[in-house]
């Protein structure tokens, strides 16, 4: 027992340090330009951007992961062998996970991307009961063929490079430098077999039917690991082909996809949201939403565009993290995700409930939290250009989601506890999480700080092929 | 070609056989390729191929059904006619698709990756009307050869190091995947995926 607490207390300390570790490498890339180690890893901002903020999540989810899993292994839920596998595989799947945004090769990102689909699989199925197994297997398999078609699409970037290109390598950096000669046609179907591969891995509607199982069945660090940061490194991957595609193409033929997929996703989460019982299943469809959010913004594009979609990348990763260990602890209060059974969360746990109601607030995107303002960026880019329809539709899906989350959230939170539910229950490790999400929540919403400002304006850069 | 028989098949060591016949017939083609271009890449990729696809998958996905005792009908959902027409307008549209993308005309290689198309999209028909997680595991890999073998079709090859860490991959995946028949079944006492049905909305 008290082992397990130790090994949790030395996962945080040594994910507090790789956070700060990325502070420093962000900020020598944002002075001094890209690092690249040997040709093979490639650090630029777009990366480093991609590097803090999982590095961020990845520290909440190790000090949240502190109270959960003693409290799971105190409960007999799980043996202590298997709290010490679930730290191997924690930290397996954070450095699977470094490893998409720090390699160069594209192919080498393949291998990654499907990397992180097989260590998280084990932590989808980690209680090993029938649900978490049916959803690991579903995830494993929906998620292998959405990238075996974006493997389609890495070898037909790789063969126009050759052909029309002349290069031999699939370094991202080679590739960029020979984009204007590549063959278009070839690349307008290698970038929608991109699209669709790695947009399954994205969560992007309607090939998100894998998220919702999963989200809800895995430990509730990892829930937020999964929403916040691994959907993240399939858009980065994305983003990575949307570079090489928009320097030959044209902005247009991405932002056209971009728009669709952002608009489908919006519109098949704000349905599942509306009608949704399960306090996890509800924050995954919110992931498809807010993952819909992205794919606009990228769509809209222009500076302001994009400024909002990277934004909101962060931002959503922050504060749904915030939601899925709020959640945790009241499942693991309440013993049921079923929302019609969960009342009064206030007074049974006041400082998850307190968070929990100013996370839906601040994830639906209402002032002064962050996320307003990056849907508000996304908004006013949008309207500038003259996608009147488009963005209007975006506005009405976001106000439906903003009804059915607050007001399931609200039903949860507010309302009579039961009578037999003791107040107290909050490990501190859980308490210390929330607020530190918490914070960057608000404050992001207040000011944004220099260095994470520069990392995006010079991203931006990098996205537009500049 | 071999995918044929994988459709037609309605047993599940039926078409774990198929497929083993289907990887040692990519790994011929991969000893022409080797021979001719005379590359020490392409002699380890084709060795490499022999050693997983030909023998140890196979063997492996062999020692599961065994050691499951599964049913061995597969659960069709569309009977072998029906789904040996359906693998033909899957090859025809591969055809249909592959005059669209590569540009220089009756090549060699434009035949190899319309072969390989046509493989991916029926280990992809496998994976939707079969209803065994097995097939589903066959059909995945299945759909990986075809793309092993387009990536050596269009472009002679990927970068070694990258051909390497994919096999590595999918040898991992399947290794994993066989993990999971083994827990659905036990916990289940079936590997039927269309009654995994609990999760919904």
């Amino acid at each position: 027992m008290h082992k397990i607490r130790v090994s949790g207390v030395v996962n945080a300390v040594l994910h507090l340090i790789i956070s700060v570790a990325s502070l420093f490498l962000a900020s020598r890339v944002l002075k001094s330009g890209p690092v690249s180690l040997a040709g093979f890893f490639y650090i630029d901002a777009l990366s480093a951007f991609f590097i803090i903020t999982i590095s961020i999540v990845t520290f909440a989810a190790a000090l949240y992961s502190i109270g959960y899993i003693s409290k799971d292994a105190l409960e007999k839920t799980i043996t202590g062998k298997k709290a010490m596998s679930y730290y191997g595989l924690f930290n397996l799947f954070a450095f699977t996970m470094y490893f998409v945004t720090a390699v160069n090769n594209l192919g080498m990102l393949w291998v990654a991307i499907e990397m992180t689909t097989l260590v998280s699989a084990f932590l989808v199925g980690f209680y090993k009961n029938k649900k978490s197994i049916e959803a690991a297997w579903k995830y494993i398999i929906i998620c292998s063929v959405g990238i075996t078609l974006a493997l389609l699409g890495t070898i037909l970037f790789y063969y126009t490079a050759s052909r029309d290109g002349g290069i031999t390598s699939l370094n991202w950096t080679e590739m960029v430098a020979a984009a204007g000669k590549l063959n278009p046609n070839v690349l307008k179907i290698a970038f929608l077999f991109i699209l669709v591969g790695y947009g399954t891995k994205a969560g992007l509607a309607p090939m998100h039917t894998w998220l919702p199982d999963a989200h809800s069945q895995a430990p509730a660090p990892i829930s937020a690991l999964l929403s916040g940061v691994l959907l993240k490194t399939a858009l980065y991957a994305i983003i990575r082909f949307t570079s090489i595609a928009n320097i030959c193409l044209g902005a247009s033929y991405s932002a056209r996809l971009f728009i669709l997929f952002g608009l489908v996703s919006l519109a098949v989460s704000a349905g599942f949201v509306i009608v949704q019982k399960d306090i996890k299943r509800l924050l995954a469809y919110s992931s498809v939403e807010h993952i819909g959010v992205i794919s606009f913004g990228f769509g809209i594009g222009g500076p302001l565009g994009l400024f909002g979609a990277l934004f909101h990348i962060f931002n959503h990763a922050v504060t749904k993290s915030l939601m899925f260990f709020g959640a945790g602890n009241v499942v693991k209060k309440y013993k049921t995700s079923d929302m019609r059974m969960i009342k009064g969360v206030i007074s049974a746990m006041p400082f998850t409930g307190a968070a929990l109601i100013a996370g839906a607030f601040a994830l639906t995107g209402s002032p002064p939290f962050s996320i307003f303002f990056s849907e508000v960026m996304i908004l006013i880019s949008g309207f500038g250009q003259g996608l009147y329809i488009q963005s209007a539709l975006f506005l009405l899906f976001l106000a439906i989601v903003f009804g059915a989350v607050i007001h399931h959230i609200s039903g949860s939170v507010f309302g009579k506890k039961p009578d037999d539910m003791p107040v107290s229950g909050e490990p501190l490790s859980g308490k210390i999480a929330l607020a530190f999400l918490l914070v960057f929540i608000c404050a992001m919403g207040c000011k944004l700080p220099a260095l994470l400002e520069g990392l995006m304006s010079s991203a931006i850069g990098i996205i537009r092929g500049a | 070609m071999m995918a044929f028989a994988m459709v037609a098949a309605k047993r599940v060591t039926a078409l774990i056989n198929g497929f083993r016949l289907q990887s040692f017939f990519l790994f011929l083609l991969m000893l022409v390729l080797a021979l001719r271009a005379n590359s020490t890449e392409l002699y380890i990729i084709m060795t490499l191929l022999c050693v997983t696809k030909v023998m140890l998958i196979p063997h492996l996905l062999h020692r599961v059904v065994k050691k499951i005792k599964v049913n061995e009908d597969l659960g069709l959902s569309a009977n072998p006619t029906v789904s040996i027409f359906a693998a033909i307008v899957l090859v025809y549209l591969a055809y249909a698709f592959t005059g669209k993308i590569v540009t220089v005309p009756g090549q060699a290689e434009e035949g190899a990756f319309f072969v390989s198309l046509s493989i991916t999209l029926i280990g992809l028909f496998l994976m939707i009307f079969r209803m065994k997680a097995m097939a589903q595991i066959v059909g995945l890999l299945a759909m990986e050869s075809g793309m092993f073998l387009a990536a050596a079709s269009v472009s002679g090859g990927m970068p070694f190091i990258v051909e390497i860490a994919i096999f590595f991959d999918v040898f991992l995946a399947v290794i994993i995947l066989g993990i999971f028949v083994y827990k659905i079944n036990s916990l289940f006492t079936h590997i039927d995926v269309d009654k995994l049905t609990e999760l919904k909305g």
